[in-house]
């Protein structure tokens, strides 16, 4: 049985511009490349590689990856635990219980604010995890829920 | 005591050593740097930042006060920027002493006060060189307001279900204490086997690198081609002989680390003391403990001893001696069982443990396989046709694989979890469900196709994380140890 809940849509849309954005640095260098090579008469393979690198990264930071990434993340908050699961090729469960919450935040870069998303982390005393991409209103209210039944129980460490 | 004190004067001289210490690769650095051009320019810089550490050193000292007053222990320091610290004994978590080679020339000791506060940074605060008399002081303070706090406690606990049988039972384990001694040939087997060698020949090839310049090695090795001409056998005696240097070292340096080793568990803490120059003591309390790691490495295993490690939460992340704490330096392999029951209770060993299905070796093969095959690859093309002997690396990576595999395995006994896996030396970790912070599972594309996954169980040690890792487990085993970790009552794998 998987976690339920999947987190906001809009997610994958931030995965995409970001990955974008690192495309066009690689794009930027490709053209750099292109301009060297006409000016000093560089060998051609260098510019055609750069290329095929560009489109590489373009289809996989912003097509593939994203999907796959928002099709494995899931989330369950229950009442005495986290369960949370994400990654690319190896899926990886986490189960936090709540007694081992130390402290829970909600962070909003400049990319998540724009399409009214927070980030949700939740810090143990030695580890920290993160639910990446909520809906604003939805991040609030999981940060106050796990907070309170956080702090029902204190333990040593 | 109640009294405003200075700290004892060597105090400037250990503060200039420590700065040096911390400061000897910038130091190093510059010293080369500059090359030959100014040296005359290098040695005025030095003179004044001398001069201006033995300034600060003795200020710091003259500027460092601290008494006993209302219940706290109070710190005033700075030289710039004064500094009051004001520590409640009731908040302090443990008191280290150790005493350091300066220390002991001048009968001192050094204090280290933790707090929970002081979680992973440095310690609270330290007091680096006070008399004998002064910390014994100190410590029976703390001592006398632990104790007193925990009368309330017991007290509180009549009042609610008022049994003076529990009380007095708690009273006899307060004052039994079981001691554990290494004894002088276990403590040189242990120095012997300890594989410290790696330690002191990297630490003699970093040596070496760094003063590239002050050797001239262009000559040495100029002369050493001359030497090789000589007589190939002689150079591998040297070496040989290097290597067997350096084993000494390590061994000798063990050796005065872990002299007069002993563990004591006295009420609920337990008081480790050892060195032989330097001598340091750690008092641990029992409910900081979170895991305890039992490693046997490939020397002591078939010897049948092992060592005992405790992961504890307390300590600062930068002194590595804390974050990794011996219990035992070494113990036979029958009587672990005995001996962490004894001075950590609860942790039960267990000697029935559950491996892995036999599907899981092809994966372990191929991981070492990875590994080796590059290496076959390049040494056949190379080397060819000698380098075709390495294929007889297949076998042992074979071999190796195996014994990885069967190393592995796990136990749950109550709340207990027990894994056990090889790294290099074996290792197995004991751990609470109440100490366990997080448990994850992975499965990649293959282990899914073959029903297997990862499981990781994370505890706190020093201020970061610790992890005991399985790979390849049957998929069922890690789902039952998920919900063995769960404290949800309702979900159940269908």
């Amino acid at each position: 049985m998987e976690p339920r809940n999947r987190i906001s849509s809009k997610a994958l849309k931030v995965w995409r511009v970001s990955g974008a954005i690192n495309a066009a640095i690689c794009w930027v260098i490709t053209i750099a490349i292109l301009v060297v090579t006409i000016l000093f008469d560089w060998p051609y393979w260098a510019i055609g590689a750069a290329g095929l690198i560009s489109a590489a990264v373009t289809y996989i930071s912003v097509f593939l990856f994203p999907s796959m990434k928002w099709k494995r993340w899931r989330y369950d908050v229950r009442e005495k635990e986290i369960e949370i699961q994400s990654g690319l090729f190896i899926i990886k469960r986490t189960l936090v219980p709540m007694i081992r919450v130390q402290h829970v935040e909600t962070n909003q870069g400049p990319l998540l604010r724009k399409y009214q998303l927070a980030s949700v982390e939740i810090s143990t005393a030695a580890t920290t995890h993160e639910i990446p991409a909520l809906e604003l209103t939805e991040a609030d209210e999981l940060r106050f829920y796990i907070s309170k039944m956080a702090s029902v129980e204190e333990d040593d460490v | 005591m109640f009294e405003p004190k200075r700290l004892h004067p060597v105090a400037v001289l250990s503060g200039i050593l420590q700065t040096l210490k911390e400061a000897i690769i910038p130091l190093v650095v510059l010293l080369f740097l500059g090359g030959s051009s100014g040296k005359g320019i290098q040695f005025i810089i030095f003179g004044v930042i001398f001069f201006f550490l033995i300034v600060f050193s003795f200020l710091s000292w003259l500027r460092l006060t601290y008494w006993v007053e209302d219940g706290e222990l109070r710190i005033e320091s700075g030289v710039f920027v004064r500094k009051k610290r004001y520590i409640r004994f009731e908040r302090i978590h443990s008191i280290d002493v150790s005493e350091g080679i300066l220390q002991r020339i001048f009968g001192l000791a050094q204090l280290k006060i933790e707090t929970a506060g002081s979680n992973g940074g440095k310690p609270e605060a330290e007091l680096t060189a006070i008399t004998k008399q002064e910390s014994n002081e100190i410590i029976a303070i703390f001592n006398e307001v632990k104790k007193a706090g925990k009368r309330k406690l017991d007290s509180d606990h009549v009042n609610e279900a008022d049994t003076g049988k529990e009380l007095a039972k708690e009273d006899e384990t307060d004052s039994a204490s079981v001691v554990f001694k290494q004894t002088f040939p276990q403590l040189f087997l242990m120095a012997a086997t300890s594989g410290g060698i790696g330690v002191v020949l990297s630490g003699a090839a970093a040596f070496l690198s760094q003063f590239d310049e002050l050797i001239p090695f262009k000559k040495i090795s100029a002369e050493a081609q001359q030497f090789i001409q000589s007589g190939i056998l002689l150079m591998i005696l040297m070496v040989l002989l290097l290597f067997i240097v350096a084993y000494l070292v390590a061994t000798a340096r063990i050796v005065l680390m872990y002299a007069y080793f002993t563990a004591e568990k006295v009420g609920e803490e337990l008081i480790i003391s050892r060195g032989l120059l330097e001598k340091r003591q750690l008092t641990i309390p029992l409910k900081k403990i979170q895991g305890i790691k039992i490693a046997e490495n490939l020397i002591r295993q078939p010897l049948g001893y092992a060592s005992v490690y405790l992961e504890y939460a307390g300590g600062s992340a930068s002194d590595r001696d804390t974050v990794n704490i011996l219990l035992f330096p070494l113990v036979k392999k029958e009587q672990l069982k005995e001996k962490i029951n004894q001075f950590v209770p609860g942790y039960e060993l267990q000697t029935e443990l559950k491996g892995l299905p036999k599907r899981s070796y092809i994966r372990y093969f191929f991981r070492q396989l990875f590994i080796i095959i590059p290496i076959v690859a390049a040494a056949s093309w190379i080397l060819w046709p000698w380098g075709l002997a390495s294929f007889a690396l297949i076998p042992i990576a074979a071999v190796w694989a195996y014994l990885k595999f069967r190393e592995v395995g796990w136990n749950i006994n109550g709340n207990q979890l027990q894994l056990r896996t090889r790294i290099v030396s074996k290792q197995t970790y004991i751990f609470q469900k109440s100490r366990l912070q997080v448990f994850d599972r992975r499965v990649s594309y293959f282990q899914r196709r073959k029903q297997l996954s990862t499981i990781a169980a994370i505890v706190k040690s020093g201020a970061g994380p610790r992890e005991g890792k399985l790979v390849d487990l049957e998929q069922k085993d890690a789902e039952f140890m998920n919900d063995w970790f769960s404290y949800s009552e309702h979900k159940k794998h269908p």
